[in-house]
């Protein structure tokens, strides 16, 4: 991923030459190559994807794409959590779309009371992700409490958040919200137009239509939030004791148990956080997209999750993985789709593509299990 | 004495064997719609008022999830299982994998209409194994598709490269849709449909589709969403490459947020088609052959058509009763 990475790759290299002693993959280069190859491939399709694809390699791209990613990105951290503690939250999707019901709903009350844009705002978005702590909350006590698998358990809670998603909004997206939401989901800081004027948060009043294409927009507010967030994330599970317990409760129960960590409340915590991501989530694409979206069945959107998160090096038996690692996930993920579009072919080959890497993602976690 | 008892137990049993000739028990209809989206629920509304208008009882299906035969065909013999209908009206799945079921269900006594999609071609005029539903009511996609076409055309002064961002590759009406907008653009010269994209019914992916092609063609001027999900992921991508008011988007079915969207500018063209009014008159024709099967002819095929939404009339008061609620 990084230079220390790739550097402490290096350094461990003689120890662990013992079963493939002498191949490419025991020496420094060959170890860094392969810890990080979802980054490596990364960079490979952005360099083949600017040869083939017209006006692929280009800041607007890039920031549409990632700014697009929000959503995914947010559930792959929470994904990642649960998914190194050897569990799995298939409901996080579904918790997402019930987040982004909730929080429309409940901005349509006060609005229609008069109260004040910002308050009106302010108390869908609390509102919502307050209730999104439930969902975890439950998954997580049934988990520890009864010993459900997190799949079965998790799974449930599926239908369960998108049945009262659909029940709340009986099948319609919730319309009819304040205009400062996608004004504030999809702005940017800086609106350039080069040579003429630099302007921030919006463009100029009265800008005309017919020059729209040549203004310059530049660092979309997602980009920071997004940054602070898995920052934030990345920090806390690598560097705090809550990650440490997270890590030695998927590399193994009995030994958590032993060191005395209270696995079942740290597991409860987990499911937790994951649920709050996902509400999170929701709430983004709520000022993402002005409206409350239920979650589709066809957007699959933990299951893409899941393969960002393993693309990114996790391992589904739990211990392993990093919030760098799933974004690479994340990022391989949309820029395969963006770029073979962008690249004129056509649709059906994408779902091949990603079916593959997702195979051979797993086979090389499989063919050199140390090297993470 | 004895007689007199026999006689009125005679005229009593008589009065009851014959009362059913004189006022039939309710007609029972079940409707079984496509997937839970705000289209069916506006046929089921328009159902619902006429079943209560003619005096049948309505029974209403669980909405499927998700398109395709795999979730609704459980659900239909769950349905039919319970209870026995006169009438069926259904939207079919899968123009192949309903043939059987609803066959099944024929012969048992049930009178069919298949609404908004089909079996087989949906032309149940000639004699074919998927022949035997009553009629085919919904909108002549190819049709609306080619009118889009049209109207974007018109808009854009009939120049200039196109987009659409269809939904499921799948569905008989989308390809109908697609292969109707792609015809109608073929007309002009100076246009030309620069791709397909098909987003699934996923908001989020026709956005980021659409973004795509508008990055890799930054001339493009005007987009065709071919439902709800796939025109609000298109505007929503115009809206985030700054590029509202340079691309027109047309899309189609009358929802409240793309009619919202139309009033605000950030859509151009809205296409209703007319559940309601397809839900009412399968209903009607239904009901009225079955009280009368040797008089009424019911037409193998209705068109109830569609109405367009532009900003100049979707404030009109007559127009409003094709918004989707």
């Amino acid at each position: 991923m990084n230079a220390a990475d790739a550097g402490a790759g290096a350094e461990f290299s003689p120890q662990a030459g013992r079963a493939r002693a002498g191949t490419f993959f025991t020496s420094g280069p060959g170890r860094a190559l392969a810890r990080n190859w979802a980054a490596c491939f990364l960079v490979v399709l952005l360099v083949v994807f600017s040869l083939t694809g017209t006006n692929f390699l280009s800041v607007v791209n890039f920031q549409n794409v990632v700014h697009l990613q929000t959503l995914p990105l947010l559930l792959a951290a929470a994904q990642t959590f649960v998914i190194i503690t050897g569990g799995i939250d298939l409901s996080i999707g579904f918790v997402a779309g019930l987040a982004s019901v909730v929080a429309a709903k409940l901005m349509q009350l006060p609005l229609s009371a008069g109260w004040p844009v910002g308050e009106v705002i302010v108390f869908g978005a609390a509102g919502a992700l307050l209730l999104s702590l439930v969902p975890g909350l439950v998954n997580g006590l049934v988990i520890t409490r009864f010993k459900v698998p997190p799949f079965i358990a998790t799974l449930g809670m599926w239908g369960i958040a998108n049945g009262v998603a659909l029940k709340l909004c009986q099948g319609f997206p919730v319309a009819g919200l304040p205009d400062a939401l996608p004004r504030i989901g999809n702005g940017y800081l800086l609106y350039v137009l080069p040579g003429s004027f630099v302007s921030f948060f919006d463009k100029p009043a009265g800008f005309p239509d017919a020059r729209v294409r040549e203004l310059w927009r530049l660092v979309p507010f997602s980009l920071p939030f997004i940054l602070v967030v898995l920052g934030v994330l990345a920090f806390v599970l690598r560097r705090g004791r809550f990650g440490r317990h997270t890590y030695a409760i998927g590399g193994s129960m009995d030994a958590a148990v032993r060191a005395g960590i209270d696995v079942d409340r740290h597991l409860v915590r987990i499911y937790v956080l994951s649920s709050a991501l996902a509400g999170l989530a929701g709430v983004f694409n709520v000022f993402q997209t002005g409206i409350g979206n239920y979650t589709t069945f066809s957007s699959m959107y933990e299951l893409f999750a899941i393969a960002a998160v393993v693309i990114g090096g996790a391992s589904l038996s739990g211990g392993k993985g990093r919030i760098q690692g799933s974004v690479v996930g994340v990022l391989v993920l949309a820029f395969m789709e963006n770029g073979l579009a962008i690249s004129g072919v056509e649709p059906f080959y994408r779902y091949i593509a990603v079916g593959v890497l997702l195979v051979i993602a797993v086979v090389i976690d499989k063919l050199f299990p140390d090297l993470f | 004495m004895r007689k007199s008892i026999l006689l009125v137990v005679a005229v009593l049993l008589g009065l009851f064997v014959a009362r059913p000739g004189f006022s039939q028990a309710k007609l029972k209809v079940l409707f079984m719609p496509g997937v839970a989206d705000p289209f069916y629920y506006t046929m089921e509304k328009g159902i619902k008022a006429k079943c209560a208008e003619m005096g049948v009882d309505l029974t209403v299906a669980e909405y499927p999830k998700a398109w395709g035969p795999e979730n609704q065909v459980p659900i239909l013999q769950a349905s039919v299982a319970r209870q026995k209908y006169d009438l069926l009206l259904i939207a079919p799945t899968s123009t192949d994998a309903l043939k059987a079921p609803l066959k099944a269900i024929y012969d048992k006594g049930t009178e069919i209409i298949t609404v908004d999609t089909f079996i087989g071609d949906g032309d149940y005029s000639k004699k074919s194994d998927y022949s035997f539903p009553l009629s085919y009511i919904g909108s002549d996609n190819e049709l609306g598709g080619k009118l889009m076409a049209e109207h974007l055309a018109k808009m854009v002064g009939e120049k200039g490269k196109v987009f659409c961002e269809a939904t499921n590759p799948d569905a008989s009406s989308v390809q109908g849709r697609v292969k109707g907008f792609k015809a109608g653009i073929a007309q002009y010269p100076n246009m030309q449909v620069v791709g397909v994209e098909w987003c699934q019914d996923v908001q989020q992916k026709a956005q980021e589709q659409t973004l795509a092609a508008l990055q890799k063609n930054k001339d493009i001027v005007g987009i065709f969403g071919t439902n709800v999900f796939s025109a609000q992921g298109s505007y929503q991508a115009v809206v985030n490459a700054g590029l509202t008011g340079a691309v027109k988007i047309c899309s189609w079915d009358a929802t409240q947020e793309l009619i919202g969207a139309l009033k605000k500018g950030q859509v151009d063209l809205v296409l209703a088609q007319k559940p309601g009014e397809m839900g009412s008159l399968a209903v009607d024709w239904g009901v009225k052959y079955l009280k009368d099967k040797k008089n009424v002819k019911v037409p193998k095929k209705v068109l109830p058509g569609f109405e367009f939404f532009t900003r100049d009339n979707v404030n009109d008061p007559a127009m409003q009763q094709y918004i989707y609620q």
